[in-house]
């Protein structure tokens, strides 16, 4: 028996239109109750009436029947017009008829729970949504059609393989059946421990895809860091004056190129000062500089030679480029005019740093923090192994080599704890 | 209603391993007990190899022992000589075998089971079980006697419509040629038990003067193995050898050539036999890239001749059963003495009992041994003790005694066997039970003896001794606290080409270092007043400490779900979200816990999510 849930699918606030789903036992009879007329079969979407306390809400209608569902249950879904309160009235309809709100994922989970989806479909499902470019959309889905879930199971077996050979040992010490030596064992874990250090080594372009790259504009005041801002976004983003300090605090703002995401931070320029707010705006521009992936150190003085004091990746912006023109001393810096508009350069520069190219090639990322902690705990219990073959007895090997077995196993949800997948699903936006 | 002639407390069918062990728990804990064995000169017969004990199963024989049973006394008793098998491979796979004197055997544990009170040890060949209207069960005999009885514990081993086969030659027979018994297997069915069938096999038995020992490798015992008991004082040294040799290309060759006429693979063999256990037949076929295989020539008894050709197992005609015996290295001109048989027999679908041994749909009906379905004498006598306690118990109204997976073999055992369908005869290896490094055979006695002590099963002398051994371990877990100076400790150290702090180290940082052993710290006086088994524990405990501590980490982790039970009645065929084949597996072994739930075949780890939140909802509901 499972109860009733409904809750909005589509975002919250202004939009065209609403999505709101229903599943459970009776989300058939409470749809037939307040939409009329009710499709006549399933997977067909119908207009209709939906009778709310408020207004009668034009709207289409479609019911899918367990198991052919997202759920594998009975659910139905209304299309209805945009906004916050035509949502909300309809999903107080079905409350009033007998649904309750659904948690967050909780849909999702039902789908797990009936087996319509594993561990990393469902987190290929969270990835799509959240997915911001389509760099983002592809990495999700990737994971939906399982494909990070095959290469696990490769991995799996082969580790299956190498402890099975470790525990022929053990129990049969009196057979002369092949007895594996250590060194095969260490072979095959070295083979699972190179694909797994090339699964994590994706991780960093993993992250480009779905959360983009970090930059950081800074520099002396007066640079005209606003102004490249504003380019790189093509809008008019920042106040832009000639007054020494106009920007004071950071300003973060994003841009698409090429389906990457660039998440600009314009900054306070630097000099002393005593003025307290503009400390802080010192302060604040160099904790920016210090967490981005790279950082921008703009100057419009073709003789600065100077190098930005922070540990991340700094490329020079030789800007202002309409007022001096190209000196030859630039060669080193990259030379634009902010003011001319033409700042692409920039991006492209950014995108061949990071090899966002990649992106489209590879065919797997690892963009979730779970996996990749999984893996990397999982390459620890490995690189045990491999030390304890030489360190210490069988026994303890084996154990290591099935402890990595089972990590792996956590990524798709085989040896998945209560724990785990209740935060999966915590994750989940509602109505998902 | 046949009249009943006599009455006791608990019947046990069977006097092999397993009805010895249960019959001998449930006089000791106070019972009236009778026994029954088809024929009294088969009580606790090795009806295979002569040995007791090797991977996994010397570690049950020990525990065996710590709750107080006889099967580690006895093979002490009867030894011809103790090795400790997987040396190197790590403490957590050591494994004591005792090579035993197979009539010994017989006679000591016969001894033991008449000497015993409230033990009646009768020859009668059981025909009949019945639940009276009471509960209590009524034992008919071939010769229409009957007995009746509280709780039944059923042991019969191999005998049940056992077939033996060498080749064509097919007998009615149990093994050895001693009779089987042909009856029962229709009563079980009456009272509801699913019957399955096995086979295993044993291979011939050889006269010693007929081989070439200069052909074969001799393997006399090791000194330095404790007995199996913690109760015996000493063993002897070596009192017979063993023989290395290995089988030859020619083997294979007679083998392949004979393959037609070996039952198994012409089709007169039904039952299912073990893959680990399989006979030379059967492992020239699957392992045909092997050229050899090895051979263990295993002495019978002290005072006989008759060697067991261990690894050697077949259901060849015993005219190529010779053909194949003389093409082993050193065995060119062998006698064969016996000859080897397969032998097929009826076992009950153990998943239909509960972790007490005691059938679910049958209260006060317990099985143990072979009849559920396992293969060997230490898997059989670990059932037999928990049969024959819980026997007991039930008979006098207690709770049932039950073995976890996290505290001994013989739970992981039980637990296999009534969760998992076995779709051949289960053999205990150390990779099934996942806390091996826990359950070793140095530890069994402080796993179980305090658990024995409570039922009942452990005297005053082995409890002094448990004590005595705990109570040493305390004294040496002192001394790991104190610290030692480097000026004495670094002669040790630079010898041993360990690396020298400056700083003082405690004991126990000493003994973490690799090369480091309890004996050099000895040199150094420290552990002066303490027993060898005190600091083998302590020594233990210090280089593997990182691992135990995650394995029991694993066990509090496991044991979430080992502690919610599920309930008896739950239909599982209505819990929604479960899949078709989980449902139907979880409504046909209606497994005690979440834990169990999740062992049984067919049941996903998504499937125990849904009892999880089914239980969860529940729960609210309440």
């Amino acid at each position: 028996m499972n109860n009733t849930i409904v809750a909005l699918s589509t975002a919250r606030g202004r939009a065209a239109i609403s999505v709101i789903r229903m599943s459970g036992d009776d989300a058939i009879q409470i749809a037939q109750k307040i939409f009329r007329p009710f499709p006549q079969q399933p997977n067909m979407l119908r207009v209709g009436t939906l009778k709310t306390q408020y207004f009668n809400e034009h709207a289409m209608c479609v019911y899918f029947v367990a198991p052919h569902s997202y759920t594998g249950e009975n659910t139905v879904e209304f299309h209805c017009h945009g906004g916050t309160a035509v949502a909300q009235a309809v999903i107080e309809t079905c409350l009033d008829n007998g649904a309750i709100m659904a948690q967050n994922g909780e849909f999702s989970k039902r789908a797990f729970i009936n087996g319509k989806q594993n561990l990393t479909n469902a987190e290929g499902i969270i990835e799509m949504i959240d997915a911001e470019t389509a760099s983002a959309a592809k990495a999700g889905a990737n994971l939906l059609e399982n494909k990070l879930g095959k290469r696990i199971v490769q991995l799996q077996d082969v580790l299956l393989d190498t402890v099975s050979a470790c525990e022929v040992a053990l129990d049969y010490p009196e057979e002369d059946l092949e007895l594996p030596t250590v060194e095969t064992a260490k072979q095959q874990i070295s083979d699972v421990l190179t694909q797994l250090n090339a699964l994590i080594s994706t991780s960093t372009l993993g992250k480009v895809a779905k959360y983009g790259i970090d930059v950081a504009i800074v520099g002396k005041p007066n640079v005209g860091k606003s102004s490249l801002l504003n380019a790189l976004l093509g809008t008019d983003r920042a106040i832009v004056s000639d007054i020494q300090g106009t920007t004071r605090d950071t300003l973060s703002e994003s841009v698409n190129y090429r389906d990457i995401r660039f998440n600009f931070v314009d900054t306070a320029g630097l000099r002393e000062s005593t003025d307290e707010i503009e400390i802080e705006g010192v302060k604040r521009a160099k904790k920016a500089a210090d967490s981005a992936d790279v950082v921008l150190h703009v100057t419009d003085d073709p003789s600065d030679r100077s190098v930005y004091p922070t540990v991340r990746p700094q490329i020079r912006i030789y800007n202002k480029s309409d007022l001096f023109g190209n000196e030859p001393c630039c060669v080193d810096s990259l030379v634009v005019s902010a003011k001319s508009g033409n700042v692409d350069i920039i991006k492209e520069t950014l995108y061949e740093m990071f090899s966002a190219k990649d992106i489209e090639t590879s065919d797997l990322l690892i963009t979730n923090e779970r996996h990749l902690s999984c893996m990397k705990r999982a390459k620890q219990q490995l690189e045990n192994a491999v030390k304890f073959c030489d360190q210490t007895t069988l026994d303890v090997v084996a154990n290591e080599i099935k402890g990595a077995w089972q990590t792996l196993g956590e990524i798709t949800g085989t040896t998945a704890q209560e724990n785990i997948i209740d935060r999966i699903y915590s994750k989940f936006c509602l109505g998902k | 209603m046949t009249k009943t002639e006599k009455i006791f407390e608990v019947i046990v069918i069977g006097a092999g391993h397993a009805g010895c062990e249960a019959a001998l728990a449930s006089a000791r804990l106070g019972c009236s007990t009778l026994m029954f064995a088809t024929n009294l000169d088969t009580v606790a017969f090795l009806a295979c190899n002569p040995s007791i004990g090797g991977t996994a199963k010397g570690q049950i024989v020990k525990e065996i022992d710590a709750l107080g049973g006889e099967m580690a006394i006895n093979a002490d008793k009867s030894l011809l000589q103790m090795r400790m098998l997987n040396r190197g491979k790590g403490p957590a796979v050591y494994s004591p075998r005792a090579q035993v004197d197979k009539n010994a055997y017989h006679v000591n544990m016969k001894k033991t089971v008449e000497n015993t009170p409230n033990l009646y040890l009768r020859q009668g060949e059981a025909i009949k079980i019945e639940q009276n209207e009471d509960g209590t069960f009524c034992v008919t005999t071939a010769v229409e006697l009957t007995y009746s009885c509280k709780a039944v514990v059923v042991c019969c081993g191999v005998y049940l419509n056992s077939r033996t086969l060498v080749g064509k030659c097919i007998r009615e027979s149990g093994p050895n040629g001693f009779a089987n018994a042909r009856y029962l297997t229709e009563s079980l069915k009456k009272l509801g038990f699913r019957i399955s069938r096995f086979k295993t096999g044993t291979p011939a038995r050889v006269r010693l003067e007929s081989i070439d020992l200069k052909k074969t490798t001799e393997q006399k015992g090791e000194n330095d193995v404790l007995p199996f008991s913690y109760v015996t004082q000493s063993i002897p040294a070596t009192k017979r050898s063993c023989y290395l040799t290995y089988s030859t290309a020619e083997t294979k060759r007679i083998i392949l050539e004979n393959k037609h006429l070996a039952p198994i693979y012409n089709g007169e063999i039904n039952g299912v036999g073990p893959r680990y256990c399989p006979s030379i037949e059967d492992k020239v076929v699957r392992f045909a890239d092997k050229e050899k295989h090895q051979i263990f020539l295993e002495p019978e008894a002290e005072d006989t001749c008759e060697f067991y050709v261990q690894g050697a197992s077949s259901s060849m005609p015993a005219s190529v059963q010779e053909q194949i015996y003389r093409s082993i290295e050193g065995l060119e001109n062998v006698e064969i003495m016996r000859d080897a048989y397969a032998i097929e027999y009826d076992c009950i679908d153990a998943t239909q009992l509960n972790s007490a041994l005691m059938a679910k749909h049958l209260p006060g009906m317990f099985f143990a041994g072979q009849i559920n379905g396992t293969s060997g004498y230490e898997e059989a006598a670990g059932q037999g003790i928990v049969a024959g306690i819980n026997a007991a118990r039930y008979v006098q109204g207690k709770t049932p005694f039950t073995l976890r997976r996290d505290n001994s073999y013989i739970g992981v055992l039980i637990d296999d066997i009534t969760t998992k369908e076995n779709t051949e005869p289960y053999r205990m290896m150390t990779s099934r039970a996942e806390h091996r490094l826990i359950l070793r055979q140095d530890n069994a006695d402080l796993r179980l003896t305090e658990t024995g002590r409570q039922i009942g099963l452990v005297d005053d002398e082995r409890y002094a001794r448990y004590l005595h051994k705990k109570q040493q371990i305390e004294l040496a877990q002192k001394e790991l606290k104190s610290v030692v100076s480097p000026k004495i400790y670094g002669p040790l150290f630079q010898q041993k080409q360990e690396a020298v702090t400056g700083a003082g180290l405690t004991v126990d940082e000493m003994l973490r270092r690799p090369n480091i052993t309890a004996k050099d710290l000895q040199e150094l006086g420290y552990f002066s007043n303490i027993d060898p088994d005190a600091i083998y524990e302590i020594e233990l405990e210090s280089k593997y400490r990182g691992y135990i501590e995650k394995e029991k980490e694993a066990i509090e982790q496991a044991n979430k779900l080992e502690n919610k039970p599920l309930p008896r009645d739950l239909d599982y065929s209505q819990i929604d979200g479960l899949r078709i084949e989980a449902r139907q597996k979880l409504n046909k072994i209606r497994p005690e816990n979440l834990g169990q739930a999740g062992r049984i075949l067919g049941v996903s780890p998504a499937d125990i999510q849904i009892l999880i939140v089914y239980l969860a909802q529940n729960i609210h509901k309440d």
